[in-house]
């Protein structure tokens, strides 16, 4: 049991779930406790121990459907296969695999496979609920396919340990030739048709195996058995992917046109992983720490801070003015209020995918954040990165739904859209930061409205990702902007970038 | 405390509590491993109340720690009482002064007094707070920490030593042990997410608006007064509202509320005219109550406005005020 529910945990993982060591083994210990009896339970068991992130229930509850729904369907409805008491019974090995369905599927072999739900669903009481072994994911990278741990346990039983490295052999050489093809490196738009899996390779790997296996002198029987069995799982193996890769494009067709195509080129390059985003959530942390905000003139309670005198005295007159209990005063934090324009044309979109990253783990820690796009229009997408999980509402702004992000970047208009629509969203209290390059494309600077903009605001600061030097180069109004702003800062790692931050703060305290 | 995953549903039924077996599997298991459960979802779906029906179903004790922003171990945990202490001192001074009367000097008084200390940091003196009391109650009992997302970041770290182990350490007396594990719930309405530890030791129960067929059994018993045509309409359009894009949907309690607002004006269905009158029980803000009488084809162009509205920026008219507001950068 606990091999699979590592394995599973590892295809969590591989979906961006973190699962930490001690909760897979809270998984199992809960598991004792429940049983495995009803897949219900163990559904919930597992989503309660394992995910802890609202986001990532959806992905929990998918990756549980396909990972514990390969079943193994009897080729007669009468035969009955007893792998489960261990007695080598030698019933007829499973005969066809069937592809998990994704909560009633739009596959047109719905039909055809439904009057065998009867038959497979009996046939899972032979099995226990761990031993439904995952088989395919439709949808990334562990695509992985296995023999069913019937056939698998078959063997093992009689030779521990020896028969599984060379099984696992056989399941390496396959996802080996299947990644490989799977992914077109390089190219931004995946191309839905392009996969073509060589069955023949594998199935050399097989007779390889199967070598194996009687050099490994196992019972002959069982080596037959699992050489038919190989194989009805090989010959079913095309036709399996051929339904999976018809379901995917009508799962593509249903998604909608060419625009879903582009987004998920998009999502690839713009997508962090993981590890990148805890790296960022840390540093995020870091900075906020740093910045804190200006401190506000009242003074409040706390349990540090200096001892105020007047406080403890009226405090303590309960005790004959004696002072047992200190009052400690300090000044709090207040927190900045920002508002952010974020130029996110070509030229500047992997540093604005990275402020927006940061900006949206910040909206907590400010006290008003306002987050406006802009290329030649300005959009606000406070609300988008609010309400969405932050990959997509990065998504969702590089998409061109809120704005049309293709066009050429237009400073002029953009400063002059957001005075017009904005204005009175800053005040003496706001930060307003402008992250661009300034590159106007020959078009009409509008530094007016850029200097109405910074008379509300406290302070403009600009942040761009070209060195000094480069300004002079093409048409980049830098110069002229530079003058209207409080502070130009050229920012091109993550460090730097924190650094500006907490200047933001630092110059108001 | 339960035997099986079926008992917890009966027993929280008993207490009038609809739960599913998603929510009695947690449950379960936090009373069989001794884990707390962490029970995240939007305000009024039930989180607190988890608590309630689950002291209520086990017969235990339910104490209750509610978390704010600046709250600390002093009101979580323990203190000295003061007071006492004085009182103590004050009672007892003929009692002291006999104690150190053998002493020659004064560094030899100090000496003696320090010996007895412990008289005054003892237990005696010590205020239980919500999870001391949870400690130290001989029979396992059910505390509850609302919204510890109201709480600071140091108070959540605070919080590890005693989730993880059931104990804490107070410095003058040693490290408390729980006698019985009590059964921790947490409950978080993620105004901002918790930190990864605090997550990592507790169960996870993530809860949502319910169904229509259970919100109308949760009606059903906690409305007891209304008829059931209304009932089954009003559950109907509380479903429908929460389809809409709204700044904060109605949850159950507010569908409770409006039953029972609905029972108290003796309504027997729902019209037009009475859903005007009462819609503020559902929504919240002034925009919502807009949408939803749109939504329910209730003309809403005389609707009084229920509250101050902030300035937003979307209207230009609120230009002036914020204008007016930032005054003049320069002049400071």
């Amino acid at each position: 049991m606990d091999t699979v529910v590592n394995d599973f945990v590892q295809v969590l993982r591989d979906h961006r779930v973190r699962v930490s060591p001690a909760e897979s083994i809270d998984a199992l210990r809960a598991l004792e406790q429940t049983g495995l009896g009803e897949r219900g339970i163990v559904k919930d068991t597992l989503r309660a121990t394992l995910v802890k992130n609202g986001e990532d229930v959806g992905t929990f509850d998918r990756l549980f459907d396909l990972f514990f729904s390969l079943r193994p369907v009897a080729e007669k409805p009468g035969a009955r296969v007893r792998g489960h008491d261990h007695d080598h019974d030698h019933g007829p090995p499973p005969a066809r695999l069937e592809l998990g369905e994704e909560s009633g599927g739009q596959k047109p072999e719905e039909t055809e496979h439904t009057h065998d739900k009867d038959e497979s669903t009996e046939m899972r009481k032979f099995f226990d609920e761990e031993r439904m072994r995952p088989s395919n994911d439709v949808h990334g990278d562990a695509e992985r396919m296995r023999l069913s741990m019937f056939s698998q346990e078959l063997i093992l039983n009689r030779k521990p340990g020896a028969m599984e490295s060379a099984l696992q052999r056989l399941t390496y050489h396959m996802r080996l030739r299947r990644s490989r093809n799977m992914f077109n490196p390089g190219g931004l738009v995946p191309n839905p048709g392009g996969e073509e899996i060589p069955l023949d390779v594998s199935a050399a790997d097989l007779e390889g195996l199967i070598d194996h296996l009687h050099e490994l002198e196992v019972d002959e029987a069982i080596v037959e058995q699992l050489e038919a069995q190989a194989e009805n799982i090989l010959k079913g193996l095309p036709e399996l992917i051929k339904q999976m890769q018809e379901r995917d494009k009508l799962l593509k067709k249903d998604a909608g046109d060419d625009s879903e195509v582009r987004r998920r080129a998009l999502k690839k390059m713009l997508h962090f992983s993981a590890s990148e985003q805890r790296e960022m959530e840390a540093a995020v942390r870091r900075i906020a720490r740093k910045i804190q905000g200006a401190r506000t003139r009242r003074l409040k309670e706390d349990r540090t801070g200096r001892i105020s005198v007047p406080h403890t005295l009226r405090h303590n007159v309960r005790y004959e003015g004696v002072p047992f209990d200190p009052v400690l005063r300090k000044r709090r934090e207040g927190k900045p209020r920002v508002t952010l324009l974020c130029d996110v044309s070509l030229s500047t979109r992997n540093l604005s995918r990275f402020w927006l990253h940061m900006i949206y783990q910040m909206q907590s820690l400010f006290s008003k954040v306002r987050t406006f796009v802009f290329v030649a229009d300005v959009a606000e997408v406070t609300q988008v990165l609010e309400e969405h999980d932050m990959n997509r509402a990065v998504d969702e702004i590089f998409s061109g739904r809120i704005i049309d992000a293709d066009v050429n970047s237009d400073f002029g208009k953009a400063a002059g859209q957001f005075r017009d629509q904005f204005l009175p969203t800053i005040n003496h209290r706001t930060t307003v930061v402008i992250l661009g390059d300034g590159r106007n494309n020959g078009k009409w600077a509008n530094t007016q409205a850029l200097e109405e903009i910074s008379q509300h605001a406290r302070q403009v600061v600009w942040i761009t990702p070209e060195p000094r030097w480069g300004w002079n180069l093409g048409s980049c109004d830098m110069p002229l902007y530079e003058a209207i702003c409080d502070r130009v800062e050229v920012v091109r790692t993550v460090e730097q970038l924190g650094g500006v931050a907490e200047g933001l703060v630092k110059a108001r305290a | 405390m339960f035997e099986s995953i079926e008992e917890v549903r009966e027993r929280l039924a008993e207490q009038d509590y609809v739960s599913d077996t998603r929510l009695a599997t947690v449950v379960f298991l936090a009373t069989r491993l001794n884990k707390p459960v962490l029970v995240e979802g939007p305000a009024g779906v039930g989180k607190t109340e988890l608590a309630k029906s689950l002291a209520g179903a086990a017969g235990r004790d339910l104490i209750r720690l509610q978390c704010y922003e600046g709250l600390d171990e002093a009101k979580a945990l323990y203190e000295w009482e003061y007071s006492k202490q004085l009182l103590y001192t004050q009672v007892l001074r003929e009692k002291i002064g006999e104690v150190l009367k053998p002493a020659k000097d004064l560094s030899e008084a100090a000496e003696i007094l320090r010996g007895q200390e412990d008289t005054f940091f003892s237990e005696n003196f010590l205020v239980e707070r919500p999870i001391l009391q949870a400690l130290r109650s001989e029979e396992s009992s059910v505390l509850l920490i609302d919204e510890i997302d109201r709480a600071d970041e140091e108070f959540e770290a605070f919080l590890l030593e005693f989730l993880s182990d059931f104990q804490v350490s107070i410095p003058e007396i040693g490290t408390v042990k729980a006698k019985a594990p009590p059964v921790v719930i947490l409950t978080s309405n993620r105004t901002r997410e918790l930190s990864e530890a605090l997550k990592r030791r507790c169960l996870h129960l993530q809860l949502g608006y319910p169904s229509g067929d259970v919100e109308l059994e949760i009606v059903r018993l906690k409305a007891p007064g209304i008829g059931e045509a209304l009932s089954k309409e009003l559950v109907n359009t509380i479903q429908g509202i929460r389809e809409l894009d709204l700044r904060k949907a109605p949850s159950i309690g507010e569908t409770l509320d409006w039953a029972q607002s609905l029972v108290v004006l003796n309504a027997k269905d729902l019209s037009k005219d009475l859903i005007e009158s009462t819609i503020s029980v559902i929504a919240k803000h002034d925009r919502d109550a807009e949408k939803m009488l749109d939504h329910l084809g209730v003309n809403a162009a005389d609707t009084k406005h229920l509250g101050q509205t902030e300035p937003t920026g979307e209207n230009p008219s609120e230009a002036m005020y914020e204008m007016h507001r930032s005054a003049h950068k320069h002049a400071r």
